[in-house]
């Protein structure tokens, strides 16, 4: 090996990358002396430019291939998103959705296991699309040519066999999977489709583990740079005349410094959560206690597409959208009497609430008070009022509760926090030409008509004031 | 602008040096409370430890998991008949007030099933939407929790199934053997229950029905049988009179069915421009009351002379009487002269009105309206009242029966005699030896306690019922909530008792049905049922009446002492109502007690005139036949010489939590002449022994200032605060009393910037009020109408003491004119809402800043309590939460499981979970260390508006009303959008010659305007004046 890094730099001064690593390998385990320093700096300084711009290179490929592990998610049989304004679009995952309901829900849901598996993400199972039709059409021809994917369903579900749907073409076969990625398009209800966003965090292959060791290859690689480039840096400094410590890159990352920047960082670091815990002290973003009753919005609203107003009846009439009281729920479960996950378990507890015997089939007993436990805590200062925000305003409840239909446990969407108010208020339009109220605002009713003012805000007309929410 | 001297009070008209001092300071800050309740005084240690201790809490608070709370859906019978209830929205009932006294339709405001606030029923022919402070405050009664909550044997709780049975049997064998039984009633107006005793006395042969007022006006009606014929109440229509003449009444306080009287009276007394005209109202009384101040003339008299005086004013309109005597007073005797001449001048359409319980003074008043030929059209003996029916004679014949013990039942009818009688002792030893006791109270009160059984009545709020305040017509009282406790209506249990079990519900029902038919839908949804179409009436037989009047054996000696009834309070049945409690009086503004009255000149005589404040008095011994008591001395202007006055209805035993030992009990003192209960009394002796007492008194500290350095001005000047003016005046000038807001408005027509432009509030809404002075009778609807809309706490005497209360009105009563014989004016004051608010430019936190709709904000959260804004409020509009009054602090003692705070005299009336049902909902409860204040009731404009938007509308005028608004008697506060053109605020502000804005000249640009105050006199004595006008 070289005595000092002086002789290698000498040595090769023509020479490309390959010595280079041979100079990142001596750097990292040897002092230099630097009294034995001969060069120029003009080469030291075209060298560490090389190593710098590897080195970002190195930090670039580490940051897009971190990303990328957490948003990879490749599809084995591609089925597209449809936007509401694709007319094609729609009208397949129409025929879809028609195909969907004659054919498949006896046995199926997009979003849940019934007899057979959820259907949602069935196209990143498969890995072809062939193999995927063959199984519709007749599983148990595909079961029977030793295909490991279909044999693998086939014995997780006890060997029960998928009835085959010979008349299915492959066309419709894909308008169906059209309609599972997006029912929110073909159904007029729901409001945004896509369906996949949380389910694919799993499907992570194993098989990533070489991209992984490039990862850990790389972030290697950007730290002996780091090194180098230093080392390098000394020697310019040195030449210029200043007295510098050489140090190993271990005394390096134990150095007195590193502690400084670590508890400075650190102490930034906590004050900034203080702070902003302070600030979240009593929200519950994200909230999803239990229910005593498993309800499933998902299953009501996204499968069997109840209104949300069927029964949160006075979400247009009063302030409070109202939690429905377990006599509605009877409206429908007179008649339903098992559900699709949990058989009778559940439904026998708005039985037993409202005191209904489902073999007379008729009320017997009183009905008694129903505990839900209580998500969206409005402090007691803040006046909310539904009825303004809905039936006024013209806000779609998913707004303000995300997706609602999706949720198979009802959780709090959004923050709650002023700030959050605060800025949909500055944000949101008045519809001012479609209520008679607005006439009030005279100047901006002619603002508007001359074309001076876009547009009126909720904030406009004093929506962000003090005592709209506070008295 | 008025140049007279006005005055709140003993020490302001004295300018005592404590007052001056307090004056300066402008923000009365008194810490005691805070220190007294800490124990302690902070510490730099307790600092830190509160520090230490916030800092902890803050971070396991972010640790710990949120408290999981829980909703419980509103859950119904789908086997019964669905209600329509809407969460969130509120439901409103007609229903009918009635205590026998005070009447009114109204509306009930239910939340979630829960009554929360009374309203007027506007649709009702008699009260018009009006209502006074007592049915205000009564939903809160419905949520007492001194309430039984089960029927009571020997002072234990039962169940009706034991009771009935015993009481059944009882009365049976008691009945059989000849036993005598009383059932002693108060005033019984409703249907129902009068139905329900007459089929018990009936099955009971041996009954006496005894009905009794506490506060009676049996001698009108014994009147009336020798004038009319009949026992009866007429109706007396006061807007039909152009002079009104009053002795010793307060019709619009106190007085039967006083709404009714209200809404009538001031129908004739709003002068405007094309028609400046108003009735002219005398009053000759020997205490203030606020019919008394609202008078355009007073004339103080002794309550002795009233007999004379009606003799003089008789014999002075023609009256074929002799005895005419000079009274001692020279105003009264002027004041006889000129109401003569008046009188005279208005044959048929005037009225001489009296309360003074006096047989002989009752007829009187007959033979002097007879004479004018005021009946037929202001007095109406055709739609009589079935209020005050109660008979002083069968009483004082009851209590000698009961002494000799011939009675072996008692049953107390919602009655208290123990308590509001002169036999408390008979009363009291009677029920203890009696074989069968009963007591329909709804609490154990002074006579319950001693009974065997106790049924307790319901709640008017949780009861079926039909009112008859009137002939022809009828007012219906439905549930609006079920009955919170296991109590029964008494219509029920003495039916119960007769063995009839039907529902309450179903005779009700039955009853409507049976009076309206078809229509019992429209009737019972409406409240009301019948007209009051005037009619005409027999008139008084004139020399009958006179012929009844005999000579006074004995002259009045010594002191007189006028027993009366408070505006709030009443008779004391109300006494545990801490909103009532807590309602200051109208003229002495004095909260949570009763006193002595004296007049101002003898108070200067005795020496006590000027004692350190108003609120640390004198204390006086009054002895009276030998019995004496203790009370704080209030000097009040206007209080004829050698009389002395005290409230009834205080010194409550068994009230309750807020209602006990609050004042004195004078019923003993009372006293029976003829049969008949008198309130007044002679041979009284004064002394004061010495001692002081701190009264709750609560004007003289947020009172209003002007700038006094300004020439010619002094610290009773008020110009720019209350104005006034005579009818004579107004007439020639529709501006008289308000001629400098021509110069105001000038002055300020000129900015010293120029180009700078103020918002002007002209799009979209700006909200203002109307106040008419001259509608203002000061009787405090609105101050407790406010306090219940709005969760404004009760804090008690002593912090009412420490000039600590919370409310957010006030009415101001100043005095002018001659300390004996003042002039009172009233003016409710509250947040005046300025669009230079200089409350605004002071908060650090820009807590309070104003809206686009011209409204002066308060954020209660983003508060911190530096009260900047209250020390820079001109009108002292802002109230301070020393203490946690309601429980609203996150780390406060309600959550640390004690409940209340620990001040000594100071009582947590917000703390029970029952009471605490009374809250509004849709208003916040405000913590301790905030400041508070006048909303214009910021919920009411919100809801309105989504109403409008809701239906696709505008707003329409109307449609928002204050909470101050509805509950006024006399409409004397309107409110409205400014921008509005067809509102009667814009109208008002914009062409009434009468508005003014309260310190105007400051430029504050208030929005609450304020119109002059008219009085109906003809000329004024000049010697009040601080400035003389120019002769």
């Amino acid at each position: 090996m070289f005595n000092n890094i002086v002789n290698v730099i000498e040595f090769q001064q023509n020479r490309n990358y390959l010595d280079l690593f041979q100079i990142v390998l001596f750097s990292t385990f040897h002092k230099i002396k630097t009294t034995e320093y001969y060069i120029c700096t003009e080469k030291i300084r075209r060298i560490m430019y090389n190593c710098k711009s590897l080195k970002i290179l190195c930090q670039l490929i580490v940051v897009i291939l971190f990303l990328s592990f957490t948003n990879n998610a490749s599809a084995a049989v591609a089925v597209p998103d449809v936007v509401a304004t694709d007319a094609a679009g729609v009208a397949k995952a129409k025929e879809g959705m028609a195909l969907f309901k004659a054919n498949c829900t006896a046995c199926h849901a997009i979003d849940k296991k019934v007899v057979g598996p959820a259907l949602t993400g069935v196209w990143d199972r498969w890995e072809s699309e062939d193999k995927l039709v063959a199984w519709v059409q007749n599983s148990g021809k595909l079961i029977a040519s030793g295909d490991p994917y279909a044999n693998k369903i086939f014995n997780e579900y006890n060997k029960s066999v998928m009835q085959s749907f010979p008349t299915l073409n492959k066309e419709q076969i894909q308008n169906i999977l059209l309609y599972i990625k997006n029912p929110g398009v073909a159904a007029p209800v729901a409001a945004t489709p896509a369906p996949t966003a949380g389910t694919e965090a799993n499907t992570a292959d194993s098989s990533n583990w070489l991209l992984w060791a490039l990862f850990g290859f790389l972030a290697v690689l950007a730290i002996l740079l780091w090194n180098i480039t230093s080392k390098l840096d000394k020697v310019v400094r040195e030449k210029a005349g200043e007295v510098v410590e050489d140090k190993t890159i271990v005394e390096k990352v134990f150095s007195k410094k590193t502690y400084k920047t670590l508890l400075f960082i650190g102490s930034i670091l906590l004050v900034f959560n203080v702070f902003n815990g302070a600030i979240d002290l009593g929200r519950s973003q994200g909230y999803a206690p239990e229910q005593p009753i498993k309800f499933s919005h998902a299953l009501h609203v996204g499968q069997n597409q109840i209104e949300c107003q069927y029964c949160h009846t006075s979400v247009e009439k009063s302030k409070h959208a109202s939690i429905p009281g377990l006599q509605i729920c009877m409206n429908c479960h007179k008649y339903v009497k098992q559900g699709p996950k949990y058989g009778t378990e559940e439904i026998a507890k708005i039985y037993a609430s409202q005191g209904w015997d489902p073999d007379q089939s008729k009320f017997v007993k009183a009905p008694k008070n129903f505990e839900w436990i209580k998500i969206h805590n409005l402090p007691d200062h803040v006046y909310f009022n539904h009825s303004q925000h809905v039936k006024v305003g013209g806000i779609k409840c998913q707004t303000c509760h995300g997706k609602v239909e999706e949720y198979e446990v009802m959780k709090q969407f959004a923050p709650l926090s002023m700030g959050w108010c605060i800025n949909c208020h500055r944000q949101t339009e008045v519809k001012f030409a479609d209520n008679k109220y607005y006439s009030v605002f005279q100047k901006y009713q002619d603002e508007l008509k001359k074309g001076t003012k876009a547009k009126v805000t909720v904030a406009d007309i004093g929506g962000t004031e003090c005592q709209k929410c506070h008295y | 602008m008025s140049n007279k001297k006005y005055w709140s009070s003993l020490d302001e008209m004295n300018e005592t040096p404590t007052y001056l001092e307090q004056a300066s300071k402008e923000f009365n800050v008194d810490t005691t409370a805070i220190e007294e309740n800490n124990e302690v005084e902070p510490s730099r240690r307790d600092f830190l430890k509160a520090m230490g201790f916030s800092v902890s809490v803050a971070a396991l608070a972010s640790a710990c998991k949120i408290p999981v709370k829980n909703a419980i859906p509103y859950t119904f019978d789908l086997r019964k008949a669905v209600p329509e209830i809407v969460p969130g929205v509120a439901e409103y009932f007609a229903t009918t007030y009635c205590d026998g006294s005070d009447f009114a339709n109204l509306l009930v405001k239910t939340r979630e099933g829960r009554p929360i606030k009374i309203e007027g029923n506007d649709e009702s022919p008699l009260t018009l939407g009006g209502t006074n402070a007592r049915m205000q405050a009564s939903v809160l009664s419905l949520y007492d929790v001194t309430r039984l909550h089960k029927p009571r044997k020997n002072n234990k709780d039962a169940d009706w199934k034991t009771i009935d049975a015993e009481i059944s049997q009882k009365l049976d064998s008691i009945s059989k053997s000849g036993g005598k039984i009383a059932l002693v009633t108060g005033s019984i107006s409703s249907v129902i229950t009068k139905k329900a005793i007459e089929k018990f006395s009936a099955k009971y042969p041996t009954t006496t029905v005894v009905s009794y007022d506490a506060i009676s006006q049996y001698a009108v009606r014994k009147a009336n049988q020798i004038s009319l014929g009949s026992p009866i109440i007429p109706s007396i229509n006061f807007d039909k009179a152009d002079v009104i003449v009053g002795f010793n009444t307060d019709f619009l306080g106190t007085g039967i069915s006083n709404i009714e009287n209200a809404k009538k009276y001031i129908a004739n007394r709003i002068p405007t421009k094309e028609n400046p005209k108003m009735s002219r109202h005398h009053q000759f009384q020997s205490t203030m009351t606020i019919t008394g101040a609202t008078a355009d003339y007073r004339y103080p008299i002794k309550p002795s002379e009233e007999k004379q005086a009606l003799i003089n004013l008789l014999a002075a309109v023609g009256g074929s009487i002799s005895g005419s005597k000079n009274l001692s007073g020279k105003d009264a005797n002027e004041g006889i002269a000129k109401v003569a001449k008046e009188l005279l001048s208005a044959k048929g359409k005037s009225v001489v009105i009296s309360s003074t319980n006096d047989l002989q003074i009752q007829l009187l008043v007959n033979a002097i309206n007879g004479t004018l030929g005021n009946y037929g059209t202001v007095i109406d003996t055709a739609n009589t009242y079935n209020l005050k029916t109660g008979n002083d004679e069968s009483l004082a014949t009851l209590a000698n029966d009961l002494k000799a013990g011939s009675y072996k039942a008692i049953i107390l009818i919602g009655t208290n005699p123990v308590y509001n009688t002169a036999y408390s002792e008979i009363f009291k030893n009677a029920i203890k030896s009696a074989e069968l006791s009963v007591s329909t109270a709804d609490r154990p009160d002074e006579s319950a306690q001693y009974c065997q059984y106790i049924a307790p009545n319901s709640h008017y709020l949780e009861s079926w019922d039909v009112i008859s305040p009137k002939t022809g017509f009828c007012g219906f009282v439905q549930p609006t909530i079920s009955p919170l406790f296991d109590t029964r209506q008494t219509a029920e249990s003495l039916a119960s008792w007769l063995g009839d079990n039907t529902p309450i519900a179903t005779v009700v029902q039955n009853e409507i049905t049976s009076m309206t038919g078809a229509n019992y839908q429209t009737a019972v949804q409406q409240g009301f049922f019948g007209n009051v179409t005037a009619g005409s009436g027999a008139s008084a037989n004139v020399s009958a009446s006179i012929a009844g009047v005999s000579a006074d054996a004995n002259p009045a000696k010594g002191m007189e002492v006028l027993f009366y009834e408070k505006v709030a309070i009443g008779d004391g049945s109300l006494a545990n109502n801490p909103f009532l409690q807590e309602m200051p009086d109208p003229v002495a503004k004095v909260t949570w007690d009763n006193y002595v009255c004296i007049p101002y000149a003898f108070a200067k005589e005795k020496g006590i005139d000027s004692m350190p404040s108003d609120k640390n008095v004198a204390v006086a011994k009054v002895t009276i036949n030998g019995k004496s008591l203790e009370l704080p001395v209030v000097v009040q202007f206007g209080q004829a010489a050698g009389t002395l006055a005290i409230a009834l209805g205080y010194g409550r035993e068994k009230a309750g939590k807020a209602g006990d030992l609050v004042g004195k009990n004078v019923y003993p003192f009372l006293k029976s002449s003829n049969g008949i209960t008198s309130y007044n009394i002679d041979g009284a002796t004064i002394e004061f022994i010495g001692k002081t007492y701190e009264l709750g008194l609560n004007q003289t500290y947020h009172t209003l200032m002007e700038d006094n350095n300004l020439p010619g001005r002094s610290m009773k000047y008020r110009g720019e605060i209350v104005k006034e003016t005579t009818l004579a005046d107004y007439k020639k000038d529709e501006h008289a009393g308000n001629l400098d807001r021509k110069e105001i408005k000038e002055k300020f027509s000129h900015s010293l910037y120029d180009g700078y432009k103020p918002n002007d509030y002209k799009q979209g809404h700006h909200w203002g009020m109307v106040v008419d002075l001259n509608a203002c009778i000061g009787c405090g609807s609105c101050v407790v109408s406010c306090s219940i809309e709005n969760n404004v706490p009760v804090v008690g005497r002593r912090q009412v003491y420490r000039s600590q209360e919370m409310q957010w009105m006030r009415i101001d009563r100043y005095y002018n004119g001659n300390p004996d014989n003042p002039d009172v004016s009233f003016q409710p004051m509250m947040c005046q809402h300025c669009n230079n608010a200089p409350c605004e430019n002071v908060c650090p936190v820009n807590a309070t800043n104003h809206s686009s709709e011209g409204l002066n904000q308060m954020a209660y959260n983003r508060c911190i309590g530096t009260r900047y804004c209250a020390n820079n409020c001109p009108y002292k509009v802002r109230r301070f939460n020393w203490l946690d009054y309601q429980g609203a602090d996150s780390f406060g003692k309600f959550n640390d499981g004690k409940r209340s705070f620990t001040d000594t005299e100071s009582q947590s009336y917000m703390f029970e979970d029952l009471t605490r049902m009374v809250l509004n909902p849709d208003v916040v409860t405000r913590s301790r260390g905030v400041i508070e204040k006048c909303s214009f009731c910021v919920q009411r404009i919100q809801e309105g508006k989504l109403v409008a938007k809701k239906e696709n509308r505008t707003l329409k005028d109307g449609d928002v009303k204050t909470a101050c608004q509805t509950a006024c008697p006399t409409n004397a506060i309107t409110f409205g959008d400014q921008n509005n053109k067809e509102s009667v605020v814009a109208k008002t502000f914009e062409n009434s010659g009468r508005n003014y804005y309260v310190l105007e000249e400051q430029h504050f640009l208030s929005a609450v305007g304020y119109q002059v105050k008219v009085r109906n006199k003809d000329e004024e004595p000049a010697e009040f004046f601080i400035n003389k006008p120019n002769a």
